[in-house]
């Protein structure tokens, strides 16, 4: 069976392999049900017919059997529903936790040399609609699909039996209506769907600006000319829509006009051979109320088959971003790092890809055990790419860097990371509690160690200032916190990983003088001891935090010299 | 009722009629497409009518007079022009539907502007998160869905069962009677398996949905989390949340689905008992067949839409919670934007002096923006605010921008109270960094000139350069056409504040320079550049400079100091730094 599916979607069903009782019990059940309510249409027909003509003939009749069954259908019917309903939820909770949790697994060693989704919104805005196809194909794909391909089967095996020229009708029919209606139709509505989507997200787009960006339009006195351009886009996109809707309705009045034809077919047949006396009546009204009946379960057919083709490119380009090879192979075994390590650089270029251009070139520096160094330069001289690379990030393209005199190489970039602690320009914040953010870089920590951490990042104000402490949560990307407090919660964090190297990028940005003075004391004091490396603007409060100083430019260290000196020399 | 409050913090019970409410007040609104979508589904349901009484027809004369093929013939006509009818009025029915939501859906847009124009600048962007900014502009979508595709159904559920009920009662009373019966039952007994369940599963999908956007922050954070060694725990967490959520929801979903069964029990049952009770009064010869056809045919119909409206029911829930957030926006910026008083026509020929006379400025619901300020900035000269964060110097820009009204006292420029000027054509002469510089979506190119329309290639060059955007711009690939936004590049704090600032020097006319923060993210040497640059500009115009670092207000004429919203020092620099205020402490603290 798996066979006929396309290379794709079996990947996706091998990482869903571990549900697929469930999911197979699932897709069982809704055939049980859907099988039951056209089999209580047929049988209650065939039923009235033969009462009907055994009242007129005073014929006897066994009407047990029938009665029996339909009551029987109407149960299986309903109960069936019901359990289709628990199981495949069941099934799709789980095939959802497990299709995520899979790929965030897959995706760690990427992250983030090999995700450009991770640094573009829309990218990422992409991707997160492909994990939501993928979640949503079982659902909406798997057990449609598998309904009507088992009813129309059965139906049609029933027909073979009774009278095999109505099965040709009613295959004809529901081949019409399931498939090349729908096929017909998508193509027909694709550019349309497509530039509907593109303008979709521009006048979302537009309308965010409006409300984000009004002080900005009343200050240039552009509010109307921009009102002016979301009302021309919304009007355009409109008309696509009510064009597309009306599309979609014919799609769906298709098949109900299929499923009048292939009755009409069926009754001409059936009549035709009643007539002859090879149909025994009963079975001409079963006949008519069967093909009824199924047309019901082929009417979603069509949704399912449009999902299935954006299922197709979705699972391509998550399982092509899947599948893309690591910026490193891991050693076996992680080399050991010194107590104190020493940082060298020796010649390292590095560019974030082939057509980029060189964000490091031939750096040389080397920071002994307990160094503190501030870098310096104008943004985008390197800085950041620097401590990028030190990180084991992203793969140098020339050089290489020692750390505890290892090459980078011989060291597993997590061992390597634990003895780095970082405070980014963007250090992101969890949807968990205070103390499960804390401890995300150290799980062991102790009660007295995170209040000292806490203390050390002048934070302890603000959390007896919370209403449940250290178990508030911080909401969506710490949504909840301000950017001052963030900042100071991922400095705790990062001094609770009791890192020999610690690097620090723009801590005191949006801090005001006293609050970016008290900071950089308590840094003082927690970095007692350690490797420290400061990237910074800020010229103030320089010399208490650190010893020297490293102008970068352009990718390349530029020079090196006591933190005396360059202030002395840029007058700070 | 505060926007944040009334979308987060109130549970959904108390909040939920407020939005049915919103909900039915803007169907209202569109009462004519609804009638006409109610009229075409009626029609429907009497074309369904006719068909099963046509088929009923031709199958009870096959059965019982074994007529052939040519008793096809004109009742088959008949059930062919019925469906070829049927596919026209559910076409149109669908459309009308649609067509009336989307007028709900233009006119929401336009109110959703409206409002924010009438809450005023800051309005919007103060009472509501970005995030919160997002979901209103996506709810206008969820509330599409609800009017095209809910709201029919949901009148077609009542409308259909009522009109196919008058057919049977005379076809068949018994049947009729069945199925009379029944059809209140299962609103009864959905309402009390059900009301609990609702709610429950309610709260599931927004659990659900939750849990998606936790999955995505995590994805989102990923380096973060491998700079911490955190990422394999991560998904270990991951992991167990879902598997907790699991756990939990079929908890829930066994009894939430139960009012489901219930009305599938019923409408089943209902269906094999009008089947068996119809078969015996045949067998009695006490019914015609096609009187029995005619009911079999019509009770699976008679359910149907009330089935088809479950499937619908997260259409429901999504356009309520998007309703909640409406309803919010109304109820903050009621009636529509405040009509612009026409104000005298400003003409600006050279730097004015900006005079403000005892302004106090409250900002709703929070501490106090400005307290009795009376200050003076002179033409020709660089004046500095300088406090810090949330001292009210982005207030005082937002007052002279005309962005606010001072509560009490005047803003004058050269004398003329500002208030009585044509706002529009003051802000003409204003060159203006925001202290959060919004991108907008387009290229870099599009959102210079949103500031500047009328600037040309050389124009555009030359801010580029003074500003150091060209340095930024010579690293992009598709430079001047890189796409910025949401949608496009994202870029740092250094490079947006030089956009902002390259912004504000295309307005080559301004008179007036309020730069918020404009060395902000600037390293020393872009900070000095900029400052030479500003006092370059300076004699022929009007600059306020509103900072925290100290470095940039030594370079300036005068300096006003500000704390929590008072005017505590003013001077020369110089002057305040041999002083023993505030300003000296301010300078210790970032020199030590």
């Amino acid at each position: 069976m798996s066979r006929v599916l396309p290379p794709m979607l079996r990947r996706l069903l091998a990482v869903l392999h571990p549900e697929r009782s469930w999911m197979l019990g699932g897709a069982a059940l809704a055939v049980l049900a859907a099988l039951a309510a056209i089999g209580l249409m047929a049988v209650s027909g065939w039923f009235i017919a033969a009462m009907a003509v055994a009242g007129a003939s005073a014929a006897a009749i066994n009407y047990y059997t029938p009665a029996a069954a339909i009551r029987l259908c109407a149960i299986l019917r309903s109960g069936g529903r019901y359990g289709e309903r628990l199981v495949t939820h069941e099934a799709t909770l789980r095939s959802l936790s497990r299709l995520r949790v899979w790929l965030f697994r897959r995706l760690i060693p990427l992250a983030p040399a090999r995700l450009a989704a991770l640094r573009s919104g829309e990218l990422f805005a992409r991707l997160r609609a492909d994990v939501d196809a993928l979640e949503h194909f079982y659902l909406a794909v798997l057990v449609p699909g598998a309904v009507a391909l088992a009813s129309v089967a059965t139906a049609i095996v029933l027909c073979l039996i009774v009278l095999p020229a109505a099965g040709l009708a009613v295959l004809i029919g529901a081949l019409l209506a399931g498939v090349l209606v729908p096929a017909w139709l998508q193509r027909r509505a694709a550019p349309d769907a497509a530039t509907a989507v593109r303008e979709g997200g521009a006048l979302r787009g537009l309308l965010l600006d409006a409300l984000r960006g009004h002080p900005e339009l009343l200050a240039w006195g552009r509010v109307s000319a921009h009102g002016a351009r979301i009302e021309q886009l919304a009007r355009q996109l409109d008309a696509r829509r009510a064009r597309l809707e009306v599309l979609e309705a014919t799609g769906g009045a298709l098949v109900g006009l299929c499923a009048q034809l292939t009755l009409l077919a069926v009754l001409g047949i059936a009549l035709g051979a009643a007539h002859r006396h090879t149909l025994s009546p009963p079975l001409l009204v079963m006949l008519a109320l069967l093909a009824l009946a199924l047309f019901e379960v082929i009417g979603p057919l069509s949704e399912a088959l449009a999902r299935w083709s954006a299922t197709l490119t979705s699972c391509a380009r998550v399982f092509t971003l899947a599948d893309t090879p690591a910026p490193f192979v891991e050693p076996e075994v992680s080399a050991s790092v010194p107590l104190r390590p020493a940082v060298v650089f020796e010649d390292v270029s590095l560019r974030y890809d082939e057509a980029a251009p060189w964000a490091l070139t031939q750096v040389n520096l080397t920071l002994a055990p307990g160094a503190r160094v501030a870098l310096v330069g104008a943004s985008g001289a390197g800085k950041s790419s620097l401590v990028a690379a030190l990180l084991k990030l992203y793969p140098l393209q020339h050089g290489r860097i020692l750390f505890g005199g290892r090459p980078l190489e011989s060291l597993h970039g997590d061992e390597l990371r634990r003895h780095i602690a970082v405070i980014a320009q963007h250090s992101v914040l969890f949807n968990q509690s205070l103390l499960e953010n804390l401890l995300l870089a150290a799980p062991q920590a102790t009660a007295a160690q995170i209040e000292r951490a806490v203390s050390l990042a002048q934070l302890d104000g603000f959390v007896a200032s919370l209403p449940d402490g250290y178990d508030t949560q911080l909401g969506e990307a710490g949504a909840l916190v301000s950017g001052g407090e963030a900042r100071r919660i991922a400095i705790a964090r990062a001094l609770l990983q009791d890192a020999p190297v610690l690097v620090l990028d723009e801590p005191t940005e949006g801090l005001d003088a006293v609050t970016a003075r008290d900071l950089y004391t308590a840094l003082d004091a927690a970095a007692n001891g350690r490797t420290l490396l400061l990237i910074t603007h800020r010229l103030s409060g320089l010399a208490r935090l650190v010893d020297e100083v490293v102008v970068m430019e352009a990718g390349a260290v530029q020079a090196r010299k006591p933190v005396a000196q360059y202030l002395a020399e840029v007058g700070g | 009722m505060s926007f944040t409050g009334a979308t987060e913090a109130s549970p959904a019970s108390r909040v939920e009629p407020t939005a049915g409410q919103w909900l039915r007040r803007e169907a209202r609104g569109i009462r004519g497409p609804l009638v006409r979508t109610g009229v075409l589904s009626a029609l429907l349901a009497l074309a369904l009518v006719g068909q099963a009484w046509v088929l009923s027809g031709i199958l009870a004369m096959g059965v019982l007079a074994h007529a052939g093929f040519t008793a096809l013939g004109g009742l088959g006509l008949a059930l062919l022009l019925l469906a070829v009818l049927r596919f026209a009025l559910a076409v149109a029915a669908r459309r009308s539907a649609f067509q009336g939501a989307q007028q709900l859906a233009q006119r929401l847009r336009a109110r959703i502007l409206q409002g924010t124009q009438a809450l005023g600048p800051y309005g919007l962007r103060a009472e509501a998160s970005g995030d919160l900014i997002t979901r209103l502009v996506d709810g206008v979508e969820a509330i599409l869905g609800y009017f095209a595709r809910y709201l029919p159904q949901a009148s077609a559920a009542v409308l259909v069962p009522a009109l196919l009920l008058a057919f049977v009662f005379p076809a068949d009373w018994l049947s009729g009677l069945i199925l009379l019966v029944t059809a209140p039952l299962i609103p009864l007994f959905m309402v009390l398996v059900g009301r609990a369940a609702a709610q429950a599963s309610e709260r599931r999908y927004a659990q659900l949905t939750r849990l998606g956007a936790a999955f995505i922050d995590a994805l989102g954070g990923l380096v973060t989390l491998r700079q911490l060694g955190a990422a394999e725990r991560f998904a270990a967490h991951l992991e167990a949340q879902s598997e907790e959520y699991r756990v939990l929801s079929m908890q829930v979903l066994r009894v939430a689905f139960l009012s489901a069964l219930v009305l599938e029990f019923f409408a089943m049952i209902s269906i094999a008992v009008v089947a068996v009770l119809v078969g015996f009064r045949l067998l009695w010869g006490e019914m015609h067949l096609r009187a029995g056809l005619f009911v079999l045919l019509l009770a699976p119909e008679f359910y149907l839409p009330l089935r088809a409206l479950g499937g619908l029911r997260h259409a429901r829930m999504d356009a309520l919670a998007a309703a909640r957030q409406l309803a919010a926006l109304d109820a903050l910026a009621p009636g529509g934007a405040a009509p612009q008083p026409v104000g005298a026509p400003v003409n600006l020929t050279a730097a004015p002096k900006i005079c403000l006379e005892a302004v106090t400025y409250q900002h709703r619901g929070r501490a106090a923006g400005l307290r009795e300020c009376s200050l003076v900035i002179p033409a020709g000269r660089v004046t500095a605010l300088v406090g810090a964060t949330g001292c009210g110097k982005s207030t005082l820009l937002n007052l002279i921008l005309g962005f606010a009204r001072p509560g009490q006292g005047r803003v004058l420029i050269d004398g003329q109270d500002l208030a009585t000027m044509d706002a529009a054509q003051w802000r003409e002469c204003i060159a203006w960094v925001p202290q959060h510089t919004h991108v907008f979506e387009g290229t870099v190119r599009e959102n210079l000139l949103l500031a500047e329309e009328r600037a040309d290639a050389r124009a555009l060059e030359r801010a580029a350069l003074e500003s150091g955007l060209g340095a930024v711009l010579a690293r992009l690939p598709q430079g001047w056409d890189t796409p910025l936004g949401e949608r496009g590049l994202g870029l740092s704090g250094g490079q947006l504040q030089r956009l902002a600032i390259a912004r504000a020097l295309l307005r080559a006319r301004a008179r007036v320079w309020l730069l918020d923060e404009p060395t902000a993210h600037l390293d020393a040497e872009g900070a000095r550049s900029l400052e030479r640059m500003i006092r370059a500009a300076a004699p022929s115009r009007t600059v306020l400079l509103a900072v925290h670092r100290l470095s940039t207000a030594r370079s300036a004429d005068w300096v006003i100091v500000l704390r929590e919203g008072w005017i505590v020092e003013q001077g020369a620099p110089d002057e305040l730094e041999r002083g023993e205020g505030y300003y000296a402490r301010l300078l210790q603290a970032e020199h030590a």
